[in-house]
């Protein structure tokens, strides 16, 4: 699962970055005058394969190690780079996301783009595939040290923390009937139980608890609290509202109950298995309610200590 | 052609409401548990596959003339919607796969193929 | 399963993921209610569904889907389409029925939720 995430990651990237991230801004360039035989120094000095031409300002075409071997082998090292070059050149705008120079890559065979500015067509960079790795390469270290400290930062809490108990909590309003917002609070849940270190079958529980208790609320209520406490060996999912109350809670219970109206229903939630799932979740779980006063919900997931 | 009771023999359900016609050709199949959507795309003589258990099932199945429906993940239906279901002669089984298994073992046996499905619109 | 091989046998369209049709999808799960995913769903499994609202993109997200196949031709809106971008969760849409949509993908090898923990069952 590591190995897909970071695919994914390496992809995601390819759109975040453009071609200017990473390309090379220091171009290399002859002039289409310059004698095959003067190429070869050019390209040896330089240490590259290959080399826009440029006349004036202007790209008029490209030329490679490739071409610098064909002259050779024919005897032609003195005629003018300008009879030997590449005239139609293939090139990417600066702006461009890096996917589309990874597709033009693959799609070519090149082992190199021209970079020209969108609209003016001046020449600014040149770029290779080991550009876009190294591009990559050094994004993804930036990011991976930003999740790393995020979680080395909430992992150690409770470890810096000096005192006989120490109880992390955190507050989630949530709002009566706005399905613009239905979600968010178990979703930031999540996201911060994982970054505690928290293993990730007990992430998936409490969001799970957390996501049906936070849709209770949204479904049948006005808005209530969202309450979750972690101690290093529990995650205390608390949700509580003021709404119309529960009148049998083991009715409640039984799976297909569901008192949700058919436009709830069509939403994909009131399918009577809310509650149960949140049971099923928790290693204890307490629900106590009083008809017109409200609803309060407890749910107890305990933690390996490693 | 293939009939309720040979689907329920093949694919090991429980029938939990028995009335109706058993006998019946099942050409093709519907799975969805929006009754909306139901109303709106089923076909007579469709298998319904859903994971809806409240008696609204049965009038939905009623109203659209289906075959017979099938409960997924071993939920039990509600005592109302069998009630129902004898009084509507709508057969009920359960099962205890998810509504993806069990419709690819459907598919298998040749149920609802697209070709069928062109025929029927 | 690659998600690719899903797009070409439900002849889907993409909607999220264009190029990330590489990852890989291990077990498949059709549900309309929410509930029933958050259940059922095991971690790495492709949704087919025909809600389109934002509580499929946080339920998929809690649920650990890998990805979303939305069918009967329904396409989500910007709003649900921005979100599933920020949460990196690829999404394609078919215009077949589930019914076909299952079929089809059961029978090019894709397992269903219930088949592991019923072969464990029976030894």
């Amino acid at each position: 699962m590591a190995e897909d995430k970071k695919y994914t990651k390496i992809q995601e990237l390819t759109y975040e970055l453009k071609v200017e991230n990473v390309m090379t801004k220091k171009v290399v360039t002859v002039s289409p005058q310059k004698t095959i035989y003067k190429l070869r120094n050019i390209l040896h000095t330089k240490r590259i394969s290959g080399t826009p031409v440029v006349d004036k300002g202007k790209l008029i075409g490209i030329i490679s190690i490739e071409d610098f071997m064909k002259c050779l082998a024919k005897g032609e090292i003195n005629i003018p780079i300008e009879e030997r070059m590449t005239k139609k050149v293939r090139t990417l705008y600066a702006d461009e996301p890096l996917v589309h120079a990874v597709r033009k890559f693959d799609e070519y065979g090149f082992g190199r783009f021209p970079v020209i500015e969108r609209g003016k067509g001046k020449l600014v960079g040149i770029i290779t595939k080991g550009d876009i790795i190294k591009g990559l390469l050094k994004k993804l270290e930036i990011d991976y040290h930003k999740e790393e400290i995020h979680r080395y930062r909430a992992s150690h809490i409770f470890e810096d923390i000096v005192a006989d108990r120490t109880t992390l909590t955190f507050h989630y309003n949530v709002v009566g009937e706005d399905f613009n917002r239905a979600g968010e609070s178990a979703s930031g849940l999540k996201r911060t139980l994982s970054r505690l270190g928290i293993q990730p079958d007990s992430v998936r529980r409490a969001a799970i608890a957390a996501y049906e208790a936070e849709m209770n609320i949204v479904v049948f209520t006005e808005g209530g609290k969202l309450t979750v406490s972690v101690e290093t060996h529990r995650i205390k999912i608390e949700a509580s509202d003021s709404g119309p109350g529960i009148p049998d809670i083991e009715q409640a219970m039984q799976p297909g109950f569901s008192t949700a109206p058919e436009r709830i229903r069509e939403l994909g939630f009131g399918a009577g298995m809310g509650l149960l799932n949140i049971k099923n979740c928790a290693d204890k779980m307490n629900l106590t309610s009083k008809v017109g006063k409200g609803t309060h919900l407890e749910a107890i997931i305990y933690l390996n200590q490693r | 052609m293939i009939t309720l009771k040979e689907i329920i023999q093949k694919l090991n359900l429980e029938v939990m409401s028995a009335s109706g016609d058993f006998d019946r050709e099942i050409r093709g199949g519907y799975v969805s548990d929006l009754l909306s959507d139901v109303i709106a795309n089923s076909k007579k003589g469709n298998i319904w596959i859903t994971l809806q258990t409240h008696p609204n099932i049965v009038a939905v199945a009623t109203l659209k003339e289906l075959a017979g429906i099938i409960i997924v993940n071993k939920r039990k239906p509600e005592d109302e919607t069998l009630k129902k279901a004898e009084q509507e002669n709508i057969p009920v089984m359960v099962t205890e796969l998810s509504a993806f298994e069990i419709v690819g073992r459907l598919y298998e046996l040749g149920i609802g193929r697209a070709t069928e499905n062109a025929k029927e619109v | 399963m690659i998600l690719n091989e899903v797009k070409e046998i439900l002849e889907a369209e993409v909607i999220i993921g264009s190029d990330n049709l590489k990852i890989e999808v291990k077990i498949g799960c059709a549900a309309d209610s929410m509930s029933d995913i958050l259940a059922f769903a095991k971690p790495g499994a492709l949704l087919l569904t025909g809600l389109t609202n934002l509580q499929v993109v946080y339920t998929s997200e809690i649920s650990d889907i890998k990805a979303i196949c939305f069918v009967r031709g329904k396409k989500p809106d910007e709003k649900v389409i921005k979100l599933a971008k920020s949460k990196n969760l690829p999404m394609l849409m078919t215009h077949l029925p589930m019914f076909e949509s299952c079929g089809r993908l059961y029978a090019n090898g894709l397992i269903g939720i219930g088949y592991l923990d019923i072969k464990k069952k029976n030894g």
